[in-house]
Protein backbone atom coordinates (compact mmCIF):
# COMPACT_ATOMS: atom_id res chain seq x y z
CA UNK A 1 0.00 0.00 0.00
CA UNK A 2 1.22 3.48 -0.81
CA UNK A 3 0.46 6.63 1.19
CA UNK A 4 -0.47 10.20 0.54
CA UNK A 5 -1.53 13.40 2.23
CA UNK A 6 -4.72 15.26 1.35
CA UNK A 7 -5.30 19.01 1.59
CA UNK A 8 -8.39 21.18 1.62
CA UNK A 9 -6.48 24.10 3.16
CA UNK A 10 -9.04 24.45 5.90
CA UNK A 11 -8.97 27.90 7.45
CA UNK A 12 -11.46 28.14 10.31
CA UNK A 13 -12.26 31.58 11.65
CA UNK A 14 -11.31 32.28 15.25
CA UNK A 15 -14.00 31.29 17.72
CA UNK A 16 -14.32 34.78 19.15
CA UNK A 17 -13.98 36.84 15.97
CA UNK A 18 -16.04 37.47 12.85
CA UNK A 19 -13.13 37.41 10.46
CA UNK A 20 -9.80 35.72 10.06
CA UNK A 21 -6.54 36.77 11.55
CA UNK A 22 -4.85 38.71 8.68
CA UNK A 23 -2.08 36.11 8.70
CA UNK A 24 -4.32 33.04 8.75
CA UNK A 25 -4.25 32.10 5.06
CA UNK A 26 -0.53 32.77 4.67
CA UNK A 27 0.12 30.58 7.71
CA UNK A 28 -2.06 27.67 6.50
CA UNK A 29 -0.60 27.75 2.97
CA UNK A 30 3.00 27.85 4.15
CA UNK A 31 2.38 25.16 6.75
CA UNK A 32 1.15 22.89 3.98
CA UNK A 33 4.36 23.48 2.01
CA UNK A 34 6.42 22.55 5.08
CA UNK A 35 4.35 19.45 5.79
CA UNK A 36 4.63 18.16 2.25
CA UNK A 37 8.34 18.93 2.15
CA UNK A 38 8.80 16.74 5.23
CA UNK A 39 6.57 14.00 3.79
CA UNK A 40 8.65 14.06 0.61
CA UNK A 41 11.88 13.60 2.58
CA UNK A 42 10.39 10.66 4.49
CA UNK A 43 9.20 8.85 1.38
CA UNK A 44 5.45 9.54 1.31
CA UNK A 45 4.20 8.72 -2.17
CA UNK A 46 1.52 11.32 -2.92
CA UNK A 47 0.08 14.66 -2.02
CA UNK A 48 -3.43 15.42 -3.29
CA UNK A 49 -4.96 18.87 -3.16
CA UNK A 50 -8.57 19.77 -3.90
CA UNK A 51 -9.99 22.50 -6.10
CA UNK A 52 -12.86 24.25 -4.35
CA UNK A 53 -14.33 27.71 -4.72
CA UNK A 54 -16.09 29.99 -2.26
CA UNK A 55 -16.27 27.37 0.52
CA UNK A 56 -15.13 29.71 3.28
CA UNK A 57 -13.34 28.03 6.19
CA UNK A 58 -13.95 24.55 4.76
CA UNK A 59 -11.53 24.91 1.84
CA UNK A 60 -9.41 27.85 0.69
CA UNK A 61 -7.80 25.73 -2.02
CA UNK A 62 -9.08 27.47 -5.12
CA UNK A 63 -5.80 27.56 -7.06
CA UNK A 64 -4.17 24.18 -6.37
CA UNK A 65 -2.06 24.44 -9.52
CA UNK A 66 -0.10 27.25 -7.88
CA UNK A 67 0.45 25.29 -4.67
CA UNK A 68 1.56 22.33 -6.78
CA UNK A 69 3.97 24.55 -8.72
CA UNK A 70 5.48 25.72 -5.44
CA UNK A 71 5.74 22.13 -4.22
CA UNK A 72 7.38 21.04 -7.45
CA UNK A 73 10.33 23.24 -6.50
CA UNK A 74 10.53 22.19 -2.84
CA UNK A 75 10.18 18.42 -3.21
CA UNK A 76 12.09 15.72 -5.05
CA UNK A 77 10.08 12.51 -5.29
CA UNK A 78 6.54 12.88 -3.94
CA UNK A 79 3.85 12.67 -6.65
CA UNK A 80 1.84 15.88 -7.05
CA UNK A 81 -1.83 15.06 -7.24
CA UNK A 82 -4.73 17.21 -8.24
CA UNK A 83 -7.43 15.83 -6.02
CA UNK A 84 -9.13 17.04 -8.19
CA UNK A 85 -9.34 19.58 -11.06
CA UNK A 86 -12.92 20.62 -11.77
CA UNK A 87 -13.21 19.78 -15.46
CA UNK A 88 -16.70 21.05 -16.39
CA UNK A 89 -15.80 23.84 -18.86
CA UNK A 90 -17.45 26.71 -16.94
CA UNK A 91 -14.86 26.14 -14.19
CA UNK A 92 -11.81 25.64 -16.39
CA UNK A 93 -11.52 25.69 -20.15
CA UNK A 94 -10.22 22.25 -21.18
CA UNK A 95 -7.25 23.70 -23.08
CA UNK A 96 -6.19 25.69 -20.01
CA UNK A 97 -6.33 22.52 -17.90
CA UNK A 98 -4.20 20.63 -20.44
CA UNK A 99 -1.67 23.48 -20.53
CA UNK A 100 -1.42 23.67 -16.74
CA UNK A 101 -1.13 19.90 -16.28
CA UNK A 102 1.62 19.68 -18.88
CA UNK A 103 3.50 22.66 -17.46
CA UNK A 104 3.37 21.22 -13.94
CA UNK A 105 4.54 17.86 -15.27
CA UNK A 106 7.56 19.57 -16.82
CA UNK A 107 8.31 21.65 -13.70
CA UNK A 108 8.07 18.58 -11.46
CA UNK A 109 10.05 16.29 -13.78
CA UNK A 110 7.08 14.05 -14.47
CA UNK A 111 5.42 13.76 -11.06
CA UNK A 112 1.85 14.87 -11.84
CA UNK A 113 -1.26 12.84 -10.98
CA UNK A 114 -4.21 14.28 -12.91
CA UNK A 115 -7.31 13.94 -10.77
CA UNK A 116 -10.63 15.02 -12.28
CA UNK A 117 -14.09 15.70 -10.93
CA UNK A 118 -17.28 17.67 -11.28
CA UNK A 119 -18.10 19.32 -7.88
CA UNK A 120 -21.38 19.14 -6.00
CA UNK A 121 -21.99 22.19 -3.82
CA UNK A 122 -24.40 24.93 -4.86
CA UNK A 123 -21.87 27.58 -3.81
CA UNK A 124 -19.56 26.35 -6.56
CA UNK A 125 -22.07 25.25 -9.20
CA UNK A 126 -24.09 28.45 -8.83
CA UNK A 127 -20.97 30.60 -8.65
CA UNK A 128 -19.78 29.38 -12.04
CA UNK A 129 -23.19 28.85 -13.63
CA UNK A 130 -22.90 25.07 -13.89
CA UNK A 131 -26.20 23.20 -14.35
CA UNK A 132 -26.27 20.48 -11.70
CA UNK A 133 -28.08 18.10 -14.03
CA UNK A 134 -25.38 18.41 -16.70
CA UNK A 135 -22.23 18.36 -14.62
CA UNK A 136 -21.46 14.67 -15.13
CA UNK A 137 -21.87 14.97 -18.90
CA UNK A 138 -19.65 18.07 -18.83
CA UNK A 139 -17.03 16.23 -16.79
CA UNK A 140 -16.96 13.32 -19.23
CA UNK A 141 -16.75 15.41 -22.39
CA UNK A 142 -14.09 17.76 -21.05
CA UNK A 143 -11.98 15.05 -19.38
CA UNK A 144 -11.85 13.00 -22.58
CA UNK A 145 -10.83 16.03 -24.61
CA UNK A 146 -8.18 17.16 -22.11
CA UNK A 147 -6.58 13.71 -22.42
CA UNK A 148 -6.72 14.12 -26.21
CA UNK A 149 -5.07 17.55 -25.97
CA UNK A 150 -2.27 16.17 -23.79
CA UNK A 151 -1.63 13.21 -26.06
CA UNK A 152 -2.31 14.52 -29.57
CA UNK A 153 0.00 16.61 -31.71
CA UNK A 154 -1.72 18.64 -32.98
CA UNK A 155 -5.10 18.49 -31.28
CA UNK A 156 -7.56 18.13 -34.16
CA UNK A 157 -10.24 20.33 -32.61
CA UNK A 158 -13.63 19.45 -31.22
CA UNK A 159 -17.25 20.36 -31.70
CA UNK A 160 -19.01 19.22 -28.56
CA UNK A 161 -22.09 19.74 -26.48
CA UNK A 162 -20.37 21.85 -23.82
CA UNK A 163 -17.34 23.33 -25.54
CA UNK A 164 -15.87 23.59 -29.00
CA UNK A 165 -12.52 24.74 -30.35
CA UNK A 166 -10.71 24.62 -33.68
CA UNK A 167 -7.59 22.55 -34.35
CA UNK A 168 -4.64 23.79 -32.34
CA UNK A 169 -1.40 22.32 -31.11
CA UNK A 170 -1.87 22.52 -27.34
CA UNK A 171 1.60 23.08 -25.90
CA UNK A 172 3.59 22.24 -23.89
CA UNK A 173 3.23 18.47 -23.82
CA UNK A 174 3.64 16.58 -20.53
CA UNK A 175 6.79 14.59 -19.80
CA UNK A 176 4.73 11.52 -18.90
CA UNK A 177 3.42 9.83 -22.04
CA UNK A 178 0.79 9.70 -23.32
CA UNK A 179 -0.33 11.82 -20.35
CA UNK A 180 -0.01 11.80 -16.54
CA UNK A 181 -1.98 9.11 -14.65
CA UNK A 182 -5.66 10.05 -14.52
CA UNK A 183 -8.07 9.80 -11.57
CA UNK A 184 -11.65 10.64 -10.75
CA UNK A 185 -13.14 11.68 -7.41
CA UNK A 186 -15.60 9.03 -6.21
CA UNK A 187 -17.94 9.74 -3.31
CA UNK A 188 -20.21 6.86 -4.27
CA UNK A 189 -19.68 3.24 -5.19
CA UNK A 190 -21.26 3.83 -8.61
CA UNK A 191 -18.56 6.36 -9.49
CA UNK A 192 -15.83 3.89 -8.55
CA UNK A 193 -17.35 1.54 -11.13
CA UNK A 194 -17.45 4.37 -13.69
CA UNK A 195 -13.75 4.84 -12.92
CA UNK A 196 -13.09 1.15 -13.62
CA UNK A 197 -14.89 1.20 -16.96
CA UNK A 198 -13.12 4.40 -18.02
CA UNK A 199 -9.70 3.15 -16.88
CA UNK A 200 -9.31 5.82 -14.21
CA UNK A 201 -8.02 5.43 -10.68
CA UNK A 202 -10.70 6.07 -8.08
CA UNK A 203 -9.98 8.66 -5.41
CA UNK A 204 -12.50 7.48 -2.84
CA UNK A 205 -14.00 10.19 -0.68
CA UNK A 206 -16.36 7.80 1.10
CA UNK A 207 -14.18 6.93 4.12
CA UNK A 208 -14.85 3.30 3.18
CA UNK A 209 -14.30 0.51 5.68
CA UNK A 210 -11.80 -2.26 4.86
CA UNK A 211 -14.66 -4.68 4.09
CA UNK A 212 -16.36 -2.27 1.70
CA UNK A 213 -13.04 -1.56 0.11
CA UNK A 214 -12.43 -5.28 -0.39
CA UNK A 215 -15.70 -5.69 -2.29
CA UNK A 216 -14.99 -2.61 -4.38
CA UNK A 217 -11.44 -3.69 -5.20
CA UNK A 218 -12.66 -7.06 -6.50
CA UNK A 219 -15.37 -5.48 -8.64
CA UNK A 220 -13.23 -2.55 -9.78
CA UNK A 221 -10.47 -4.78 -11.12
CA UNK A 222 -12.97 -7.18 -12.71
CA UNK A 223 -14.63 -4.33 -14.60
CA UNK A 224 -11.25 -2.92 -15.58
CA UNK A 225 -10.32 -6.29 -17.10
CA UNK A 226 -13.64 -7.09 -18.71
CA UNK A 227 -15.33 -3.81 -19.58
CA UNK A 228 -12.69 -1.12 -20.09
CA UNK A 229 -13.59 1.63 -22.54
CA UNK A 230 -10.81 4.10 -21.63
CA UNK A 231 -11.55 7.79 -21.47
CA UNK A 232 -7.83 8.58 -21.77
CA UNK A 233 -4.97 7.18 -23.83
CA UNK A 234 -3.63 4.98 -21.00
CA UNK A 235 -5.22 3.25 -18.03
CA UNK A 236 -4.42 4.18 -14.46
CA UNK A 237 -5.64 1.21 -12.39
CA UNK A 238 -5.94 2.09 -8.73
CA UNK A 239 -8.10 2.56 -5.70
CA UNK A 240 -7.39 5.18 -3.05
CA UNK A 241 -9.31 5.79 0.17
CA UNK A 242 -9.30 8.80 2.48
CA UNK A 243 -8.92 8.59 6.23
CA UNK A 244 -8.41 11.21 8.91
CA UNK A 245 -4.90 10.97 10.35
CA UNK A 246 -3.14 11.94 13.54
CA UNK A 247 -0.47 10.11 15.51
CA UNK A 248 0.91 10.28 19.02
CA UNK A 249 3.07 8.23 21.33
CA UNK A 250 -0.15 6.82 22.77
CA UNK A 251 -3.70 6.56 21.45
CA UNK A 252 -4.82 9.12 24.02
CA UNK A 253 -2.23 11.61 22.87
CA UNK A 254 -3.27 11.13 19.22
CA UNK A 255 -6.94 11.64 20.09
CA UNK A 256 -6.12 14.77 22.06
CA UNK A 257 -4.02 16.13 19.18
CA UNK A 258 -6.68 15.21 16.67
CA UNK A 259 -8.79 17.84 18.43
CA UNK A 260 -11.61 19.29 16.37
CA UNK A 261 -10.02 18.26 13.07
CA UNK A 262 -12.32 15.46 11.90
CA UNK A 263 -15.35 17.04 13.57
CA UNK A 264 -14.93 20.39 11.85
CA UNK A 265 -14.03 18.70 8.57
CA UNK A 266 -17.28 16.76 8.65
CA UNK A 267 -19.38 19.65 9.98
CA UNK A 268 -18.21 22.19 7.42
CA UNK A 269 -18.38 19.71 4.55
CA UNK A 270 -21.91 18.79 5.57
CA UNK A 271 -22.81 22.47 5.88
CA UNK A 272 -21.85 23.29 2.30
CA UNK A 273 -23.23 20.10 0.77
CA UNK A 274 -26.58 20.19 2.54
CA UNK A 275 -29.06 22.20 0.46
CA UNK A 276 -30.79 23.66 3.51
CA UNK A 277 -27.57 25.32 4.71
CA UNK A 278 -25.09 25.28 1.82
CA UNK A 279 -27.46 26.74 -0.77
CA UNK A 280 -28.32 29.69 1.47
CA UNK A 281 -24.86 30.43 2.86
CA UNK A 282 -24.44 34.21 3.23
CA UNK A 283 -21.04 34.98 1.65
CA UNK A 284 -18.74 36.39 4.29
CA UNK A 285 -21.53 36.31 6.82
CA UNK A 286 -20.98 33.28 9.03
CA UNK A 287 -18.46 31.89 11.45
CA UNK A 288 -18.67 28.16 10.75
CA UNK A 289 -16.07 27.22 13.31
CA UNK A 290 -18.03 28.94 16.06
CA UNK A 291 -21.26 27.38 14.82
CA UNK A 292 -19.59 23.98 14.89
CA UNK A 293 -18.30 24.44 18.42
CA UNK A 294 -21.58 25.86 19.74
CA UNK A 295 -24.12 23.78 17.88
CA UNK A 296 -22.36 20.48 17.90
CA UNK A 297 -20.69 20.09 21.25
CA UNK A 298 -20.67 16.34 20.79
CA UNK A 299 -18.41 16.87 17.84
CA UNK A 300 -16.07 19.31 19.51
CA UNK A 301 -12.53 18.50 20.39
CA UNK A 302 -13.14 18.22 24.10
CA UNK A 303 -15.59 15.43 23.47
CA UNK A 304 -13.02 13.35 21.69
CA UNK A 305 -10.76 13.68 24.68
CA UNK A 306 -13.51 12.89 27.13
CA UNK A 307 -14.51 9.85 25.10
CA UNK A 308 -11.17 8.39 26.07
CA UNK A 309 -11.00 6.13 23.09
CA UNK A 310 -12.36 5.34 19.67
CA UNK A 311 -15.77 4.16 18.70
CA UNK A 312 -15.71 0.53 17.70
CA UNK A 313 -16.58 -0.40 14.14
CA UNK A 314 -19.94 -1.68 15.41
CA UNK A 315 -20.61 1.58 17.29
CA UNK A 316 -19.76 3.64 14.23
CA UNK A 317 -22.10 1.57 12.08
CA UNK A 318 -24.99 1.58 14.54
CA UNK A 319 -26.10 5.10 13.76
CA UNK A 320 -24.93 5.27 10.17
CA UNK A 321 -27.09 7.06 7.60
CA UNK A 322 -28.22 5.01 4.64
CA UNK A 323 -27.22 7.53 1.99
CA UNK A 324 -23.63 7.03 0.92
CA UNK A 325 -22.59 10.67 0.98
CA UNK A 326 -24.16 11.28 4.38
CA UNK A 327 -22.46 8.13 5.59
CA UNK A 328 -19.09 9.49 4.46
CA UNK A 329 -19.68 12.65 6.50
CA UNK A 330 -20.71 10.60 9.50
CA UNK A 331 -17.61 8.48 9.28
CA UNK A 332 -15.30 11.41 8.61
CA UNK A 333 -16.14 12.74 12.04
CA UNK A 334 -16.06 9.47 13.91
CA UNK A 335 -13.79 6.88 12.38
CA UNK A 336 -10.38 6.63 13.99
CA UNK A 337 -8.81 4.29 11.47
CA UNK A 338 -5.69 6.42 11.10
CA UNK A 339 -5.69 8.17 14.46
CA UNK A 340 -3.58 6.65 17.21
CA UNK A 341 -0.23 5.24 18.20
CA UNK A 342 2.12 3.37 15.89
CA UNK A 343 0.78 0.09 17.21
CA UNK A 344 -2.82 1.03 16.54
CA UNK A 345 -2.20 2.35 13.02
CA UNK A 346 -0.17 -0.71 12.11
CA UNK A 347 -3.18 -2.85 13.00
CA UNK A 348 -5.93 -0.77 11.38
CA UNK A 349 -4.02 0.02 8.19
CA UNK A 350 -3.11 -3.61 7.71
CA UNK A 351 -6.82 -4.34 7.40
CA UNK A 352 -6.90 -2.13 4.30
CA UNK A 353 -3.70 -3.68 3.03
CA UNK A 354 -5.26 -7.13 3.38
CA UNK A 355 -8.14 -5.97 1.18
CA UNK A 356 -5.67 -4.89 -1.53
CA UNK A 357 -6.03 -1.14 -1.21
CA UNK A 358 -3.55 0.60 -3.51
CA UNK A 359 -3.26 4.00 -1.82
CA UNK A 360 -4.30 5.32 1.60
CA UNK A 361 -4.62 9.10 1.64
CA UNK A 362 -4.45 10.89 4.98
CA UNK A 363 -6.42 14.00 5.91
CA UNK A 364 -4.08 15.59 8.43
CA UNK A 365 -4.67 19.33 8.00
CA UNK A 366 -8.20 19.92 9.26
CA UNK A 367 -10.06 22.24 11.61
CA UNK A 368 -8.09 23.49 14.58
CA UNK A 369 -5.32 20.93 14.50
CA UNK A 370 -1.86 22.29 15.17
CA UNK A 371 0.90 22.37 12.59
CA UNK A 372 3.53 20.98 14.95
CA UNK A 373 1.35 17.97 15.74
CA UNK A 374 0.82 17.31 12.04
CA UNK A 375 4.55 17.55 11.43
CA UNK A 376 5.27 15.14 14.28
CA UNK A 377 2.64 12.73 12.98
CA UNK A 378 4.09 12.78 9.47
CA UNK A 379 7.53 12.20 10.97
CA UNK A 380 6.32 9.35 13.21
CA UNK A 381 4.48 7.62 10.38
CA UNK A 382 7.33 8.10 7.94
CA UNK A 383 9.89 6.61 10.30
CA UNK A 384 7.92 3.92 12.08
CA UNK A 385 5.36 2.58 9.61
CA UNK A 386 5.96 3.70 6.02
CA UNK A 387 9.01 1.46 5.36
CA UNK A 388 7.25 -1.79 6.28
CA UNK A 389 4.16 -0.97 4.21
CA UNK A 390 6.37 0.01 1.29
CA UNK A 391 8.28 -3.23 1.59
CA UNK A 392 5.08 -5.26 1.40
CA UNK A 393 3.83 -3.07 -1.46
CA UNK A 394 6.84 -4.16 -3.49
CA UNK A 395 6.98 -7.78 -2.36
CA UNK A 396 3.27 -8.67 -2.14
CA UNK A 397 0.94 -6.05 -3.59
CA UNK A 398 2.73 -5.64 -6.91
CA UNK A 399 2.32 -9.36 -7.59
CA UNK A 400 -1.40 -9.14 -6.76
CA UNK A 401 -1.81 -6.12 -9.04
CA UNK A 402 0.04 -7.79 -11.87
CA UNK A 403 -2.44 -10.68 -11.65
CA UNK A 404 -5.40 -8.30 -11.74
CA UNK A 405 -4.04 -6.51 -14.78
CA UNK A 406 -3.07 -9.61 -16.74
CA UNK A 407 -4.61 -9.70 -20.19
CA UNK A 408 -5.44 -5.99 -20.39
CA UNK A 409 -4.94 -4.85 -23.93
CA UNK A 410 -4.63 -1.11 -23.26
CA UNK A 411 -1.45 0.77 -22.33
CA UNK A 412 -1.02 1.56 -18.64
CA UNK A 413 0.53 4.64 -17.08
CA UNK A 414 0.36 4.34 -13.31
CA UNK A 415 2.66 5.31 -10.46
CA UNK A 416 1.16 2.64 -8.16
CA UNK B 1 -19.75 -9.15 -7.90
CA UNK B 2 -23.09 -7.95 -9.22
CA UNK B 3 -24.30 -9.23 -12.59
CA UNK B 4 -27.72 -9.22 -14.30
CA UNK B 5 -27.89 -13.02 -13.84
CA UNK B 6 -28.43 -12.40 -10.12
CA UNK B 7 -31.74 -10.65 -10.83
CA UNK B 8 -34.53 -13.18 -10.41
CA UNK B 9 -37.44 -11.56 -12.23
CA UNK B 10 -37.06 -12.49 -15.92
CA UNK B 11 -38.34 -9.25 -17.44
CA UNK B 12 -36.31 -7.08 -15.09
CA UNK B 13 -33.22 -9.19 -15.70
CA UNK B 14 -33.72 -8.87 -19.45
CA UNK B 15 -34.06 -5.09 -19.29
CA UNK B 16 -30.93 -4.70 -17.18
CA UNK B 17 -28.97 -7.06 -19.43
CA UNK B 18 -30.18 -5.15 -22.49
CA UNK B 19 -29.07 -1.87 -20.92
CA UNK B 20 -25.66 -3.38 -20.27
CA UNK B 21 -25.33 -4.38 -23.93
CA UNK B 22 -26.40 -0.90 -25.07
CA UNK B 23 -23.96 0.73 -22.68
CA UNK B 24 -21.09 -1.45 -23.90
CA UNK B 25 -22.00 -0.49 -27.46
CA UNK B 26 -21.69 3.19 -26.55
CA UNK B 27 -25.45 3.82 -26.86
CA UNK B 28 -25.71 5.74 -23.63
CA UNK B 29 -29.08 7.39 -24.21
CA UNK B 30 -30.77 4.12 -25.14
CA UNK B 31 -29.20 2.48 -22.10
CA UNK B 32 -30.51 5.19 -19.77
CA UNK B 33 -34.04 4.91 -21.19
CA UNK B 34 -33.94 1.13 -20.77
CA UNK B 35 -32.72 1.47 -17.20
CA UNK B 36 -35.48 3.96 -16.44
CA UNK B 37 -38.00 1.34 -17.59
CA UNK B 38 -36.19 -1.28 -15.51
CA UNK B 39 -36.34 0.89 -12.40
CA UNK B 40 -40.05 1.60 -12.83
CA UNK B 41 -40.61 -2.14 -13.21
CA UNK B 42 -38.60 -2.75 -10.03
CA UNK B 43 -40.78 -0.25 -8.15
CA UNK B 44 -43.90 -2.05 -9.32
CA UNK B 45 -42.43 -5.39 -8.23
CA UNK B 46 -41.22 -4.04 -4.89
CA UNK B 47 -43.66 -1.29 -3.88
CA UNK B 48 -42.14 -1.26 -0.40
CA UNK B 49 -39.35 0.86 -1.91
CA UNK B 50 -41.99 3.60 -2.20
CA UNK B 51 -42.94 3.26 1.46
CA UNK B 52 -39.61 2.97 3.20
CA UNK B 53 -38.30 6.41 4.12
CA UNK B 54 -34.71 7.65 4.32
CA UNK B 55 -33.43 10.92 5.73
CA UNK B 56 -31.85 13.33 3.27
CA UNK B 57 -29.12 15.87 3.89
CA UNK B 58 -31.74 18.59 4.02
CA UNK B 59 -33.25 16.93 7.08
CA UNK B 60 -36.39 15.78 5.25
CA UNK B 61 -37.35 12.18 4.76
CA UNK B 62 -38.13 10.88 1.31
CA UNK B 63 -39.07 7.44 0.00
CA UNK B 64 -36.14 5.08 -0.46
CA UNK B 65 -37.01 4.96 -4.16
CA UNK B 66 -35.82 8.59 -4.52
CA UNK B 67 -32.19 7.48 -4.25
CA UNK B 68 -32.37 6.92 -8.02
CA UNK B 69 -29.73 9.37 -9.32
CA UNK B 70 -31.04 12.70 -10.62
CA UNK B 71 -28.80 12.95 -13.67
CA UNK B 72 -31.40 14.06 -16.17
CA UNK B 73 -33.73 11.05 -16.01
CA UNK B 74 -35.39 12.25 -12.85
CA UNK B 75 -37.85 10.48 -10.62
CA UNK B 76 -40.81 12.79 -9.96
CA UNK B 77 -41.09 13.07 -6.18
CA UNK B 78 -44.80 13.98 -6.20
CA UNK B 79 -45.56 10.97 -8.35
CA UNK B 80 -43.59 8.76 -5.99
CA UNK B 81 -45.47 10.13 -2.99
CA UNK B 82 -48.72 9.40 -4.85
CA UNK B 83 -47.43 5.82 -5.43
CA UNK B 84 -47.55 6.40 -9.19
CA UNK B 85 -43.83 6.66 -9.93
CA UNK B 86 -42.71 8.14 -13.21
CA UNK B 87 -39.40 9.29 -14.60
CA UNK B 88 -39.18 12.66 -16.33
CA UNK B 89 -36.48 13.15 -18.94
CA UNK B 90 -34.92 16.58 -18.62
CA UNK B 91 -32.99 16.13 -21.88
CA UNK B 92 -32.63 13.93 -24.93
CA UNK B 93 -28.97 12.92 -24.75
CA UNK B 94 -27.03 11.16 -22.03
CA UNK B 95 -23.34 10.50 -21.53
CA UNK B 96 -21.74 7.12 -20.97
CA UNK B 97 -20.80 7.97 -17.39
CA UNK B 98 -24.47 8.66 -16.69
CA UNK B 99 -25.53 5.35 -18.24
CA UNK B 100 -22.88 3.57 -16.15
CA UNK B 101 -24.12 5.29 -12.98
CA UNK B 102 -27.76 4.37 -13.65
CA UNK B 103 -26.75 0.83 -14.55
CA UNK B 104 -24.80 0.23 -11.32
CA UNK B 105 -27.58 1.76 -9.24
CA UNK B 106 -30.39 -0.23 -10.88
CA UNK B 107 -28.51 -3.51 -10.77
CA UNK B 108 -27.41 -3.13 -7.13
CA UNK B 109 -30.84 -1.98 -6.00
CA UNK B 110 -32.61 -4.82 -7.81
CA UNK B 111 -30.36 -7.45 -6.28
CA UNK B 112 -30.55 -5.89 -2.81
CA UNK B 113 -34.36 -5.81 -3.04
CA UNK B 114 -34.45 -9.48 -3.98
CA UNK B 115 -36.24 -8.79 -7.24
Amino acid sequence: MKFGLFYELQTPKPYDGDSWDPDAERRVFHEMLEQVELADQLGFDYVFEVEHHFLEEYSHSSAPELMMAALSQRTKQIRLGHGIVLTPPPYNHPARVAERIATLDILSNGRVEFGTGESASEMELGGFGVDRGLKKSMWEEATREIANMLASEPYPGFDGEFFSMPARNVVPKPLQKPHPPMWVAASRRETTMVAARFGLASLGFGFETPEELGERATEYYRLLREESMPIGHALNPGLAVLNTFMMGKTDDEAIRRSAGGPGFFSYSLGYYYTPATGDTHPPGGRNLYRAYRDASPEQAAQESVERRGFLSEAEIRKGEPEDEVERALYRAARSGNAIGSTKRLRKTLKQYENQHLDVMVFVAQAGDRRHEHIMESIDQFGRELLPEFHERHESVHRTWRAKQLRGLEFPINSSI
Amino acid sequence: MATPEQVEHPELRELIAAAHTLMRAGRATDAVRTLANAYLLLLSLKPELLDQAVATMSGRTVPLAMRWPALGANLDVDAVLAKQPRIVFARDRFALSEAMTYYEFTLETSIAAGA
